[in-house]
C-alpha cells in the first residue's frame, strides 16, 4: 500500500449533499489488490529462482525428516519407513499460459538501450513486444531519442496511459508510452515507475498528441505532468474530487452522482400545498380524464 | 311555451370548456427539443423519420432551442457532467413543459451503476412519462408519447396553482 491520500470523507460518514450510504452496501466496498502484477524480466527470473529454491528446500526437509524417522525406527527396532520420492512437477496443460518475459534480443531495443546507457532500468521482450523501462527523470530524453534517432524513428505516440499499483514498494504508478514507427513497422513500449506526488516531464514537448492523453491520466489517476500546456481534467468535470481509476476509488464514487436538484422528491411540499389549499377551500385535486 | 328549437347559431357551434380546448391544442402540437444523449437518440431519430413519422402526432418539429420547445425527450445516459446542462435547458423551456425519460439509462441509470452516471434523470428534473427499453423501439416512444397526450388532456388549470403552492411551501 502506497502513501496514497485517503479521502477526508470516510465512507462511513457521508457528509454534505452526498447521501449514498456505503454501510448498507458492503458489496461496493473497495478491495485493494495485495500483489504487484507488474511484468518484468528481472522479477520473473527472481520469481522462478525463488520457486526452484522453495522446491529444493522442501525436498531437503523431506530427506532430513526421513533420516530422523529412520534413526528413530532403528533405535526402537521397528521396520524402516519408506524412502521419500521427489515430486515431479505436474505438466501444465492449460492454454492460458502467461507468456514469460525474455532477455532483450531485438536490434531496435538493443540500440535504444545502448543509446540511453545507464538511464535504462530494465529492457525485455514479452510475447514479441519490446519493453524498455527507463528512469523516471529521463523519460523525455528517451522519448526524444526514440523520435529523432535514425535507427529508431518512432514517429507516433500511439497511446499513453498509466496503472495504479497500491501494493507496490517504492512506486505507486506505472506510466507507459506506446510508440509506433510507421516507416520501420515497429512498436515499442516505454515505461516509467512513478511514486505518489512525482511529476514526470510531459511528453507533449516531443509528441504533441500526448496532450489529451496526459490530461486523461491526470483526470483518472492523479499524476500531474510537468511543463504540460494545459494540465486540467478532460473527462470528469473540473470540480470533481478523486481520481476514478485509482484502486482505492469505489466504483460508485464518493457520492457525486447522488445530486438532487429537485427539492420535493418525497412529495412533502405537494402534501403541504394540498393541506393549505384545503384550509382555504380551494380544490386542487386533479380532475379525471374524460 | 312551445318546444325550444335550437337556433341556427347553436347548430353550427360546439360548446366546450376553455380548459379542454387548451389541452387539446397543447396535446396535438407538442414540439420536442432535439436532445439525444446516447444510442436512444438513434431510435428517436428513426421515430422522427419517414418510416415511423412522429409528425402524425403533431410533434415532429424538433426544435434546436429550448425556448421554442414544449417537450424534452431525454434519450440516453445522463452523466454527472451533463446534469447541470439538462437542468439549465429545462429551465429555459417555456411553460407548460413536459419531460419524457426515454430508455433504461434516463429512467434509472441502466447498466451504468458507476460514479459518473446519474441514476435516473428524475433526480434532476421532473419526469412525466418513463419509457423502458434499451433502447426502446419507436413504437414504444409513440406509446409513451400517447400516454403523455392523455396526461396533457387530463391536466387542469389548477395545476398551475398547485405549483405556486409548492413554491410557497
Amino acid at each position: 500500500m502506497s502513501d496514497a491520500p485517503i479521502p477526508e470523507t470516510t465512507p462511513e460518514t457521508p457528509s454534505g449533499p452526498f447521501v449514498y450510504d456505503y454501510t448498507t452496501a458492503p458489496n461496493r466496498q473497495v478491495v485493494l489488490p495485495k500483489t504487484v502484477p507488474l511484468p518484468g524480466y528481472r522479477t520473473y527470473v527472481a520469481e522462478q529462482k525463488a520457486l526452484v529454491e522453495a522446491e529444493e528446500a522442501k525436498w531437503q526437509k523431506q530427506l532430513a525428516d526421513f533420516d530422523t524417522a529412520k534413526a528413530k525406527a532403528e533405535a526402537e527396532g521397528k521396520d524402516a519407513p519408506k524412502a521419500p520420492v521427489k515430486a515431479v512437477a505436474k505438466k501444465n496443460d492449460t492454454d492460458m499460459v502467461f507468456p514469460a518475459p525474455t532477455e532483450a534480443k531485438d536490434p531496435t531495443l538493443l540500440h535504444l538501450v545502448n543509446g540511453l546507457g545507464d538511464k535504462v532500468e530494465e529492457a525485455f521482450e514479452q510475447a514479441g513486444e519490446l519493453t524498455c523501462q527507463v528512469a523516471k527523470e529521463h523519460i523525455l530524453e528517451a522519448l526524444r531519442l526514440c523520435r529523432e534517432d535514425a535507427q529508431l524513428k518512432f514517429e507516433m505516440l500511439a497511446d499513453e496511459t498509466a496503472t495504479h499499483y497500491p501494493a507496490a514498494q517504492g512506486f505507486a504508478f506505472s506510466v507507459v508510452y506506446h510508440l509506433t514507427s510507421i516507416a520501420r513497422k515497429k512498436r515499442l513500449r516505454l515505461r516509467i515507475l512513478v511514486p505518489e506526488g512525482f511529476e514526470p516531464e510531459s511528453a507533449t514537448q516531443v509528441y504533441p498528441s500526448a496532450n489529451w492523453m496526459e490530461r486523461e491520466i491526470w483526470d483518472m489517476l492523479g499524476i500531474r505532468f510537468a511543463n504540460h500546456p494545459n494540465m486540467i481534467r478532460i473527462l470528469c468535470p473540473e470540480d470533481w474530487e478523486g481520481h476514478a481509476l485509482r484502486k482505492e476509488y469505489p466504483v460508485v464514487g464518493w457520492g457525486q452522482r447522488d445530486i438532487d436538484f429537485r427539492e420535493d422528491r418525497g412529495g412533502m411540499l405537494n402534501r403541504i400545498a394540498m393541506e393549505k389549499a384545503g384550509q382555504l377551500g380551494i380544490n386542487l385535486k386533479r380532475p379525471k380524464a374524460e | 311555451m312551445g318546444v325550444m328549437q335550437p337556433s341556427a347559431l347553436e347548430q353550427i357551434l360546439i360548446t366546450t370548456k376553455v380548459e379542454k380546448v387548451m389541452n387539446w391544442s397543447r396535446a396535438t402540437s407538442v414540439w420536442p427539443m432535439t436532445f439525444g444523449l446516447a444510442c436512444c437518440a438513434i431510435e428517436m431519430m428513426a421515430a422522427g423519420a419517414a418510416r415511423f413519422d412522429f409528425d402524425r402526432f403533431g410533434c415532429g418539429i424538433f426544435r434546436a432551442t429550448p425556448r421554442q420547445a414544449d417537450l424534452m425527450i431525454v434519450a440516453g445516459t445522463v452523466t454527472y457532467k451533463m446534469a447541470p446542462t439538462i437542468k439549465l435547458l429545462y429551465d429555459q423551456m417555456p411553460e407548460p413543459k413536459w419531460v419524457i425519460a426515454m430508455g433504461s439509462c434516463a429512467t434509472c441509470g441502466g447498466p451504468f451503476d458507476s460514479y459518473h452516471t446519474i441514476q435516473g434523470v428524475d433526480k434532476i428534473i421532473p419526469v412525466d412519462v418513463y419509457i423502458p427499453g434499451c433502447p426502446p423501439r419507436p413504437e414504444s416512444l409513440f406509446y409513451g408519447f400517447m400516454k403523455l397526450q392523455d396526461k396533457i388532456m387530463s391536466s387542469s388549470l389548477a395545476d398551475r396553482y398547485r405549483e405556486i403552492f409548492e413554491e410557497v411551501g
